[in-house]
């Protein structure tokens, strides 16, 4: 039996491919705490999972750059945002937590999520083993390809931030708080990410770990298929920006709207209702278009067959392990690099966020229904996030890595 | 080439990439910013790029350009700054450029 504690940063997308692997680990008898900010992490984490808080609510400075990150920033802008008013300060706050964590709860294994560098940090202050968790896949190649000084920013940021947490100048490699020497989970597969790709004999794809989230989301299943008993069915599409970027994305949900309004699908869009006027009591704008603030995501995606998304890692690896062909309108972050290796995949299409017209969203969502080849390289990847085994194979590398005797 | 030239050239070349349709209530000038104004996507540079070589040749080394910027840098470049950065590389490269 060992004991693993979980490092995260106050995002879901994060978080939630870490309940998954933390569930496996349980229920083979290993014990197994989430650290982080406790009031984010509850409702996240199943009841009766341990938590090791490193505050109960997240610093105000942290929250503000949240808030602020989904107003709109994008491009080098957002990038530069992301480490020096998110990911630096968050680091700092969560690093007396982490320790004391780590000092009372006496964890064997560390898994750190790549974003939550002050987890890397303890974790080699106190000489555990410890493995990155990688939950989205834009920084397993490499992302400042053509931009050689971005890389050296981020590096000077990463360098500080050991420095101005004791660790000698010399030790002070950026490299060593980003990925783990000792283990890499990342959540996807090569199938996606790319074939031809040398990674490290460290690197794990485990393909996405989902977690059997408790879905108390009502939806009106039946809205699905009206004209009940007509085969075939209408298809179904899914439009989502995901938990961060629904607010900044009045105008592209109205073009969706446009877009499909008219269009022989039936169409889910997850966004704010107050963005439609015109919506009734149900959520329902015409007869083939329903907005819904929330709804029960996975259980949905049994019954779509397009999705269209901001690129966020996770709806995108839903989508694909079940199958379904994507449009991809990135905004920020990883979702460019996410959306290339869709397109790069053949499992969808890219559109642009901030300036696709209604025809040309209509146009993409057309093709990746209409065209057979999107839906099989969907299936293509479906089949190898299968193969590779999620949270259970995950699960086997930490309890490999917290057994060093056991190691082949 | 003169500056005016030059900027006639790249504005006609990001009209092509953004589309004129987004660009009615932008005219693109010196003080244009691909950021903010512009909300050039990574891909459109690769294309941006493409167009540039396919006008200029290899003397405007777009790329290398692009490698040598700062982060800040990055986010303030406006269109001014890559009309007198082709201008000049043309100059460099001389008359028969």
């Amino acid at each position: 039996m060992s004991r693993f504690l979980i490092v995260v940063p106050p995002l879901t997308g994060h978080t939630n491919p870490t309940v998954a692997v933390g569930a496996e680990l349980a229920a083979r008898g290993h014990v197994v705490a989430w650290c982080g900010f406790a009031s984010f992490l509850r409702p996240l984490l199943p009841d009766g999972a341990e938590v090791v808080p490193v505050g109960e609510d997240l610093p105000g400075d942290v929250v503000s750059a949240i808030e602020q990150r989904s107003q709109g920033l994008r491009g080098a802008a957002a990038f530069k945002f992301l480490w020096e008013d998110f990911l630096h300060p968050l680091a700092d706050a969560m690093v007396p937590g982490v320790d004391a964590a780590v000092r009372r709860w006496a964890p064997d294994v560390v898994l750190v999520d790549q974003q939550a560098v002050a987890g890397a940090l303890v974790a080699r202050r106190h000489g555990l083993p410890w493995a990155t968790s990688a939950t989205t896949s834009a920084e397993l190649v490499d992302p400042f390809a053509g931009l050689p000084k971005l890389r050296a920013w981020v590096d000077d940021q990463l360098r500080a931030f050991q420095v101005e947490h004791g660790v000698a100048e010399s030790d002070a490699d950026p490299a060593a708080v980003r990925f783990s020497p000792h283990l890499v989970l990342a959540f996807t597969t090569t199938a996606l990410v790319g074939e031809d790709i040398p990674f490290p004999g460290h690197w794990a794809f485990v393909g996405p770990a989902f977690a059997g989230r408790p879905t108390r989301t009502p939806f009106p299943w039946e809205w699905l298929d009206p004209i009940r008993g007509a085969a075939p069915r209408r298809p179904a599409v899914l439009v989502s920006l995901g938990t961060v970027s629904s607010e900044a994305g009045g105008r592209f949900f109205r073009v969706a709207v446009e877009a499909l309004a008219d269009a022989p699908y039936q169409t889910v869009v997850v966004a704010p209702p107050a963005l439609f006027a015109e919506l009734g009591a149900d959520g329902a704008l015409g007869d083939r278009v329903l907005v819904r603030e929330r709804v029960p995501q996975i259980d949905l995606l049994g019954r779509i067959d397009a999705v269209v998304t901001h690129g966020g890692h996770n709806t995108v690896c839903e989508a694909l392990a079940h199958a379904l062909p994507l449009v991809v309108a990135p905004i920020r972050d990883d979702q460019p690099v996410v959306a290339e290796q869709v397109v790069a995949a053949g499992a969808g299409l890219r559109v642009k966020f901030a300036r696709v017209r209604p025809t040309d969203l209509r146009a993409a969502v057309d093709t990746v229904l209409g065209d057979p080849s999107y839906a099989a390289a969907a299936r293509r990847i479906a089949d190898s996030f299968a193969a590779a085994g999620g949270a259970a194979a995950a699960a086997d590398h930490l309890i490999a890595l917290a057994s060093p005797g056991d190691r082949p | 080439m003169t500056a005016d030239s030059v900027l006639a050239d790249v504005s006609a070349m990001l009209v092509d990439i953004v589309g004129e349709d987004y660009l009615l209530d932008l005219e693109i000038g010196m003080d244009t910013s691909f950021n903010d104004d512009l909300e050039l996507e990574s891909i459109e540079f690769v294309t941006l790029a493409e167009k540039l070589t396919e006008r200029y040749g290899e003397e405007v080394d777009f790329v290398a350009w692009l490698a040598a910027m700062e982060l800040d840098d990055l986010i303030a470049m406006t269109v001014g700054e890559l009309v007198t950065f082709v201008a000049s590389s043309l100059a460099a490269a001389g008359p028969a450029a």
